[in-house]
């Protein structure tokens, strides 16, 4: 099956791989996977005191749309807000990416990723703030 | 889809016995053999050819655990492949991961002690969930829904044969 240019681009270049501090409480950890094709994606945001994400990195092993999907992900959540982050669609991915529908999985993997990331910061804060509360 | 267990004339179950199974293609290829059919109809000769092929495809699906168990869970009802299967659970999903990148650790130190050493133990693990999924194939009605009970455990193989076919491309790359 042939990739677009734009998966291919991410794929050969992929922007933020690496790993943040999962203990962190400004990070937040997403850690997602398709059974059907065995792929695994760690997806991860830095979240300032304002609100603002400061920093994304991810981690993929999968095929080329999922390291693709991951890695555009990245480069949209930074700077973003969290609300302005959940905002972000798979169709959205799949649509900047030229996904074929066979790879549309791919896509929603990453905006799974997201969600995810953004829930464990969620449950982060509250957790901080029932501990101050206390 | 053909169901592959009728196109080879074998019980449709997990436990296949590897040898009766490539016995059941061997003999059917011979009867469906070109040089058979070469003095044969035009539309015989096509009809056997394309037999010749469905019995080479359930072949290969039958040997392949994975795709002998997607075959099984189809001919029950059960709808697999993507969005159609349980999320896998946290905990596989974290070992994989870390697994994942032991192995990129181990190729780029090119150490390829650890590369089999950690080949090994995905290798170990293979073989524990394809017995388990034996024992749940075996004790669920063949033709149930029930089935889906073996989707996490099809899940995990996956993952552990993505894992193995990753460590084998490395272990080849470091040997040549």
């Amino acid at each position: 099956m042939a990739y677009s240019e734009k998966v291919i681009e991410h794929y050969e270049n992929p922007r933020n791989v690496g790993t943040l501090d999962k203990n962190d409480e400004h990070v937040g950890t997403g850690l997602v996977g398709a059974p059907a094709c065995g792929d695994v994606m760690r997806l991860q945001i830095k979240v300032s005191d304002a609100g603002v994400i400061e920093d994304a990195k991810f981690k993929t092993f999968g095929c080329g749309s999922a390291i693709a999907s991951s890695s555009l992900a990245t480069e949209w959540l930074k700077g973003k807000t969290i609300d302005e982050a959940e905002q972000i669609k798979n169709s959205m991915i799949a649509e900047e990416l030229h996904l074929p529908p066979v790879k549309i999985h791919c896509s929603v993997l990453a905006e799974d990723a997201i969600k995810s990331a953004i829930a464990d910061f969620r449950s982060k804060q509250a957790a901080k703030k029932a501990l101050a509360g206390q | 889809m053909i169901d592959p267990f009728q196109t080879l004339g074998v019980e449709a179950r997990f436990d296949l016995d590897p040898d009766e199974l490539a016995r059941r293609h061997r003999d059917l290829s011979r009867a469906l053999h070109p040089d058979r059919y070469a003095g044969a109809p035009a539309a015989e000769r096509r009809l056997s050819l394309s037999r010749a092929i469905e019995v080479n495809d359930a072949f290969r699906v039958l040997k392949d655990p994975i795709r002998r168990a997607e075959a099984l869970l189809r001919r029950a009802g059960v709808p697999v492949g993507e969005t159609a299967e349980p999320k896998p659970s946290p905990d596989l999903l974290m070992e994989m991961m870390e697994r994942r990148e032991e192995l990129g650790d181990a190729r780029r130190r090119k150490d390829l002690v650890a590369v089999r050493a950690l080949t090994e133990a995905i290798r170990v693990r293979e073989r524990e969930v394809l017995a388990s999924m034996g024992r749940q194939f075996a004790v669920s009605d063949p033709d149930s829904t029930k089935l889906a009970v073996v989707l996490p455990e099809l899940g995990e193989l996956r993952y552990l044969r993505r894992f193995l076919d990753e460590a084998s491309a490395i272990e080849e790359e470091l040997t040549t």
